[in-house]
């Protein structure tokens, strides 16, 4: 006597398997990052335009010292939206930065942004070590090796798509890949830089040894200058790579949990 | 070590409250930043972005929650009262700036703001003193100066708060050795230092002036300088006496001083005025 109507409904279920991805604090400050980072940018460019310091002899057509200034005019002679600008020297710092003639505001605003930044960071390495998340961070040897993999695979994936071609990512037995694990562990290093160089830079007389750390006034502003491009050059491809990974690593960002279950590891309960 | 990630089952609902919830507070925290920057941004830059319609709409929106111009200030100034707390924290005692070798010397820069004055002020410069502990205002020239005070040399470097510096080969009196030749009155906490020759951009008269604490004053290093390079000051460096405090930013090495007033409140300053810190450690 077998009936298939007789048979009961499947429950939907009722819980689903996740695994804790970041703690409450790290979440928090990645992304009190994106305004701070953004206002440190905006308020930095400001204070350079006063002063840059990579500058090149007086161009006798544009007047022009500056090569951020030199992009500006090529941005309003090339670019068909900002053509008619009528300060072309001044574009990128008046939309990228909060203008020109503004230094004493963007001063106040830079150290605003740079305690804030500072706060932060500890927040992060405090979220860290509260979620044992900075474990997986630490370099180990097999990052060399799978870096390299993981470069290969980058590289071929695309084309492998076109071909439809089967093209296996390599596998990843840690919270990162090798790759993601060198960038994600450069980010507080080059925090601490940004840091360091910055007091160098406003503080050369209380706090000599560090300007001496960076040979001098201006190897500090170098540095400075330097680490805020590799902070705006890290997150294009940070982007691009969370859009690529899907909707699951982006979500982990903001409520600290992924559906993403490693193959072979062992259950818990709730 | 890494530890294993261990997979919990949790109720679907749970997870989607928790979702609901950090998604919401997400939402909230761009809103804010967003808001945040716009109320930062000066008005003419403000003017570079969005159209005219969004702009007024976002600026009666900020009017309606009371996030003003004035707020803006005073929330700024706060800042920068913060930053020179810390400095002042972490300021070593001796407070000694680092000296270079006159094989370090680059060369100088005129910063001043508008024109350079004209040689014209220079036959019948005079230092004036006042607010002195003997009542009596003073009035030296540079020829007193010279004379009456030992010449002290150092190399130094000048920061400007636009980011450059400059290394040079001062000279001049003490500003300690004018303060106990001269003393101030009792209670005297600053000395505010004038230029009256200072220009605007068209060659107006601009006087200018800072504010100094008198610890600063006194610093051993701190000097009214009044050559560079073992020569007398040319006009574009504040011929004939200009302030010499490396410890501060350039903004404060006042050049062709023409008054020293001592007080017991804090006088004005000109950037500080302007937006600028007037503490301006560096």
């Amino acid at each position: 006597m077998s009936s298939i109507a007789a048979a009961p409904a499947v429950p939907r279920a009722a819980t689903r398997a996740v695994v804790v991805k970041h703690h409450a604090l790290v979440r928090l400050s990645h992304w009190l990052n994106v305004p701070i980072l953004f206002g440190m940018i905006a308020t930095g460019l400001s204070i350079y335009w006063a002063a840059p310091v990579f500058e090149h002899a007086r161009d006798a057509t544009t007047g022009s010292t500056d090569y951020i200034a030199d992009l500006g005019i090529w941005i309003v002679r090339h670019v068909p939206g900002a053509s008619g600008d009528h300060d072309p020297g001044g574009w990128v710092y008046n939309r990228v930065g909060i203008g020109t003639f503004h230094l004493a505001l963007a001063l106040r605003l830079h150290w605003l942004f740079a305690y804030l930044f500072m706060a932060n960071g500890l927040l992060y390495v405090l979220g860290l070590f509260l979620g044992d998340g900075y474990r997986a961070l630490l370099p180990r040897l097999s990052d060399v090796p799978e870096a390299l993999k993981m470069l290969r695979y980058y590289a071929g994936v695309l084309p492998a798509k076109l071909l439809r071609r089967p093209w296996p990512h390599p596998p990843v037995r840690s919270k990162y890949n090798a790759l993601q694990r060198g960038a994600y562990f450069s980010m507080p290093i080059l925090g601490i830089l940004a840091v360091a160089s910055g007091w160098a830079i406003h503080k050369p007389v209380q706090l000599k040894w560090l300007e001496r750390l960076f040979v001098n006034y201006n190897g500090a502003r170098i540095v400075h200058f330097t680490v805020m491009v590799v902070f705006a050059a890290f997150v294009v491809p940070h982007v691009i790579l969370v859009f690529a990974d899907g909707w699951d690593t982006f979500r982990s960002m903001i409520t600290g949990w992924s559906e993403r279950v490693r193959e072979g590891a062992s259950h818990g309960k709730a | 070590m890494e530890k294993p990630e261990i997979p919990v089952e949790v109720p679907v609902s749970k997870l989607r409250a928790r979702s609901r919830r950090d998604f919401l507070l997400f939402g909230a925290g761009t809103l804010a930043a967003a808001a945040g920057f716009w109320w930062l941004l000066p008005d003419d830059t403000r003017r570079l972005h969005l159209t005219d319609k969004m702009r007024g709409w976002l600026d009666s929106l900020e009017a309606r929650v009371g996030a003003t111009g004035e707020r803006r200030e005073r929330f700024l100034n706060g800042v920068l009262t913060f930053d020179d707390d810390v400095a002042e924290a972490l300021y070593s005692p001796d407070r000694s700036v680092r000296t270079y070798s006159k094989s370090d010397v680059t060369p100088l820069r005129n910063n001043y703001e508008g024109k350079t004055p004209g040689p014209g002020y220079l036959p019948g410069w005079t230092l004036t003193l006042s607010g002195l502990a003997s009542g009596k205002i003073e009035t030296l020239t540079i020829g007193d100066l010279l004379s009456k005070f030992p010449r002290h040399d150092q190399v130094t470097r000048l920061c400007c708060v636009e980011g450059w510096s400059i290394i040079a080969w001062w000279g001049g009196l003490r500003f300690a050795d004018l303060l106990s030749a001269y003393p101030p009155a009792p209670g005297a906490k600053w000395a505010r230092l004038d230029s009256a020759v200072n220009l605007d951009f068209s060659g107006n008269p601009d006087p200018y002036y800072v504010s100094i604490d008198l610890p600063t004053a006194r610093h051993p290093q701190a000097l009214l300088a009044t050559h560079v390079s073992g020569r007398p000051l040319p006009l574009a460096h504040g011929a004939p006496l200009r302030l010499l405090v490396p410890m501060k930013l350039g903004l404060k090495n006042i050049k062709a001083v023409t008054s020293i007033a001592y007080s017991a409140a804090e006088p004005g300053d000109y950037w500080g005025e302007r937006g600028y810190s007037k503490y301006d450690g560096l």
